[in-house]
């Protein structure tokens, strides 16, 4: 029962601080798996208050557990913004181990990996139901955005008329398109940048106070 | 124009049956619905297509996809009460269009209201009131690419009532299976393998916090329910 009071005490907190105005906002950073969401998580949190969120890895699904980094606080042209960044597990429709035994891994520890990721899903689709204010969602600008996932993700953000700020990351690879999911998704504004380079990060952080502020 | 080809942008009358064998310049088969209204400049390369409206096509998608599990789900379980014909015909309706025929309404319960405001055009009224015939469709139609998709070729099945999608329609037994699978939160393929259900995920109150090996769930009771 550990698990649960522990869940319950965490949830509570969650609603306690939805209600209360002076609370940082929860941005939660959603995307498909392995767009960069705990790079830019990273980014952020390196940036603005010196420690990590997370570890970060080629291998998808590294993040399976929504990981939280509270009271960041952004400073934009004199004016400060604080939020509590939540970086979330990547959301897929099909988790299979098999995909991890090419990454060098035993056969048990990729059994593991796909039953916590799965996890990792359920918990970022009712995080996204409940507990956050706004969404920061990073897509890889070098592969198709028009994918279902995607779509139906930006879609219940939609419904829930919560703010959404589109990052186009990984602008440092030669593959990248900004233009292409601009196209995907015209009714948001899309900002790029390469978290893990650190390019255009200024205009994220202008956006993000902006958006967030 | 309200679909476009999102490979070549070409543009096609809503309901268009030329999309069935897919696009005729590229052979794309990725269309996007353009709301009445919205500015499409039909290009010929490989720009990409013009924004919809802000109404737009996620929240339409979004929308359909739950149709379709919710008429699937009401249309019970695969050897359920409900005559294969409308079933299918519900599952194909989900996709863009309401019923003309009051026999069909009877038996679907999941009928949007909304699904009968919009006005049709002429290619609308065509594709749901007529058969198209096999000199509308390209010569080389039930090609490699398209059986692997499992759609029928034409005039498969001659006998019932005139219905537009009919013969471009994926095999219905599959889909619905597929569908049904789908509305669970989560399957358990074997360990290690699962597939979800993310409108289910995200809609259902439970918090699904454990996985099991042998398909149990555990679940974060609602306070409401808790406390009784």
């Amino acid at each position: 029962m550990g698990l649960l009071t522990n869940l319950k005490d965490s949830i509570s907190r969650a609603a306690s601080t939805l209600f209360s105005e002076e609370d940082p906002k929860r941005i939660g950073i959603y995307g498909p798996p392995n767009a960069g969401k705990t790079t830019l998580a990273n980014r952020i949190a390196r940036d603005w208050t010196g420690d990590a969120v997370g570890p970060e890895s080629h291998v998808p699904h590294e993040t399976r557990r929504a990981r939280r980094k509270e009271n960041v606080e952004i400073e934009r042209d004199g004016k400060k913004v604080t939020i509590d960044i939540v970086d979330t597990p990547g959301v897929t429709t099909k988790v299979d181990y098999t995909e991890f035994l090419e990454h060098d891994m035993e056969k048990d520890d990729a059994v593991r990996r796909s039953r916590e990721a799965t996890e990792g899903v359920a918990e970022a689709m009712h995080w996204l139901r409940e507990d956050v204010d706004g969404v920061i969602y990073v897509l890889d600008s070098a592969t198709d955005p028009f994918t279902q996932v995607n779509t139906m993700l930006i879609g219940i953000i939609e419904s829930q008329d919560l703010p959404v700020l589109i990052l186009a990351n990984k602008i440092d690879l030669e593959e990248s398109s900004v233009q292409r999911i601009r196209n995907a998704y015209p009714q948001h504004e899309t900002i790029p940048l390469s978290a893990l380079e650190g390019d255009n990060m200024d205009e994220v952080y202008d956006k993000i106070a902006e958006y967030f502020g | 124009m309200p679909h476009q080809c999102t490979d070549c942008g070409r543009g096609f009358d809503d309901g268009s049956k030329e999309m069935l064998s897919g696009c005729p310049n590229c052979g794309g088969n990725k269309f996007q619905y353009q709301p009445e209204g919205a500015d499409i400049s039909e290009t010929p390369d490989a720009e990409p297509p013009e924004p919809p409206g802000p109404d737009s096509t996620v929240a339409r998608t979004v929308g359909k996809t739950a149709a379709s599990v919710r008429d699937f789900v009401s249309g019970s379980a695969p050897d359920g009460d409900r005559p294969a014909e409308q079933s299918h015909l519900d599952a194909d309706r989900s996709a863009d269009s309401q019923p003309s025929d009051p026999s069909h309404t009877s038996g679907s319960p999941s009928t949007e209201p909304d699904r009968t405001s919009a006005a049709e055009d002429s290619a609308q009224a065509s594709a749901r009131g007529d058969i198209v015939e096999p000199d509308e469709l390209p010569s080389d139609a039930p090609s490699a690419s398209e059986s692997e998709h499992q759609f029928r070729p034409v005039g498969a099945d001659p006998d019932p009532p005139a219905e537009p999608e009919q013969e471009d329609r994926p095999d219905l037994e599959e889909l619905r299976a597929e569908l049904n699978d789908q509305f669970e939160s989560i399957k358990v393929l074997e360990p290690g393998q699962y597939e979800l259900n993310l409108m289910e995920l995200y809609d259902r109150e439970e918090y699904i916090i454990a996985l099991q090996e042998d398909g149990h769930y555990s679940i974060q009771v609602p306070e409401t329910i808790r406390s009784e």
